[in-house]
């Protein structure tokens, strides 16, 4: 079952509860972000794109900003899709530059490489990852206490995903 | 170094020197400014410097380590692209209100910089595998207002018509940019594109509408996908050669003793020896 965090009204965890397109939104921020699908892909376009792309009388790949995909029934954000969370929500960590050169190698976040964070801090929270210039670079969950002295962040997602994508 | 391409060069009164191409970047303006993105960088160890003939372009005068591994680049900051490649969208020139087609569009380099511009690109790439690093590009640069179709060009039926159309065509590309071209390359080969760009180019120009442009260009030196290509499409497609303002030499009107129509000069080829950049070609039309 979703655990609704008393103060923000946001759902952090996720037993139980589908990872679906707005499950997903509703753990960073309280917002409607209306899709378009094409296959198993989100979308962002706007009304006039929707119209123009009907018109094209080809396979599209893609319309406007991607939001991210189902992978084995379970939504998978886009880079772009944080990006646009982390401009509304207020679950943010923020991190050194050391801590981001790590996460952008996919690697877990410590207590050493955070310098702050706002909204929850409990074991399993989704987390929006931010560097020192507040721009995201991707997102994780927490899997040890932010307030303890153990406190990390797994790493699911980090911007350095563009570069792997291009070499493979 | 001798060998039947820079003979043909010869013959064309040109050279095939070798050097390597400056590294250039374009600046992703609907995310960051150049002062923005060079005071950040210069912290890291980098400088740039203004290309004078690019509104966006800057060549790297001082680089610590590759720039595909700054966060600047994963951020979408700018894109690397070669000075010559980012002629093209800059020629086409949209507007804001504007309709865009770019047919040829994998890996979205110009794709991304014609979208900063207009209201909506949309991209069409034939080759499946070629779509992945198109739309990882539109995404990494937050490009909104393009819309990528797996699709052939040369089958496109769209029931619009496009305000501005980019044909970047598919070509034999040149020996700058790639080591092994003369190893690779046959008169044969360039004749076989050739057919290619103007099936292409006889699809899309019905696409275009009354009062639009379209730009056709390619990163190849023979005058077979270049010259000839521009002498067909007047005389076959009834298109007109508009003048352009970009670097480079006239187009040929009279390569290896062909007779050309004498709009083909209004096209620009950029001799890499001449240009400091890669080979390229680029020629500006409009419906008669």
């Amino acid at each position: 079952m979703a655990l609704q965090d008393k103060n923000t009204g946001l759902f952090h965890s996720q037993d139980g509860a589908k990872m679906n397109f707005d499950v997903f939104i509703s753990k960073f921020a309280k917002i409607k972000l209306e899709y378009t699908k094409i296959g198993n892909k989100y979308f962002l376009a706007d009304e006039e794109m929707k119209e123009l792309s009907k018109k094209l009388n080809c396979n599209i790949a893609a319309i406007g900003l991607i939001l991210g995909e189902d992978k084995k029934d379970k939504f998978t954000p886009s880079i772009a899709l944080l990006e646009i969370l982390s401009k509304v929500s207020d679950e943010k960590v923020f991190v050194n530059y050391i801590g981001e050169i790590d996460f952008l190698y996919g690697k877990d976040l410590k207590k050493r490489h955070i310098l702050r964070f706002t909204g929850g801090s409990k074991e399993g929270f989704f987390k929006l990852i931010q560097n020192e210039h507040d721009e995201n670079i991707g997102y994780g969950k927490i899997s040890a206490e932010l307030t303890g002295s153990k406190a990390e962040i797994a790493c699911l997602l980090d911007r350095g995903d563009f570069i792997r994508r291009e070499k493979s | 170094m001798e060998n039947d391409f820079t003979r043909r060069y010869i013959k064309l009164g040109a050279r095939a020197d070798i050097f390597d191409l400056p590294e250039i970047i374009r600046v992703n303006t609907l995310k960051t400014t150049p002062k923005t993105l060079f005071d950040r960088l210069k912290e890291k160890g980098f400088e740039f410097e203004k290309v004078p003939f690019l509104e966006n372009g800057y060549k790297v005068i001082r680089a610590r380590h590759a720039l595909s591994a700054l966060q600047e680049y994963l951020h979408g900051y700018f894109y690397m692209q070669e000075a010559a490649s980012q002629l093209p969208a800059q020629i086409l020139n949209p507007c804001k209100d504007d309709i865009v087609l770019d047919a040829c569009a994998a890996p979205g380099s110009k794709t991304t910089q014609l979208a900063v511009k207009s209201k909506y690109v949309v991209a069409l790439e034939s080759q499946h595998n070629r779509m992945p690093s198109l739309v990882n590009n539109v995404e990494r640069l937050g490009i909104k207002n393009v819309i990528a179709c797996n699709t052939d060009a040369r089958i496109f039926e769209p029931s619009i018509k496009f305000d501005k159309i980019l044909v970047d065509a598919p070509c034999s590309g040149n020996y700058i940019s790639d080591t092994q071209w003369f190893r690779r390359q046959s008169v044969n080969n360039f004749k076989q594109r050739a057919e290619i760009q103007k099936e292409i180019l006889s699809n899309i120009v019905s696409h275009l509408s009354d009062n639009g442009e379209l730009v056709y260009s390619t990163c190849s030196l023979e005058p077979e996908e270049n010259e000839m290509i521009i002498d067909w499409a007047i005389t076959d497609l009834r298109m007109k050669i508009v003048d352009i303002d970009c670097i480079g030499d006239k187009g040929l009107t009279s390569p290896f003793g062909e007779k050309l129509h004498k709009d083909v000069e209004k096209s620009r080829r950029l001799w890499p020896y001449k240009t400091k950049t890669q080979g390229f070609f680029i020629a500006k039309m409009v419906l008669k």
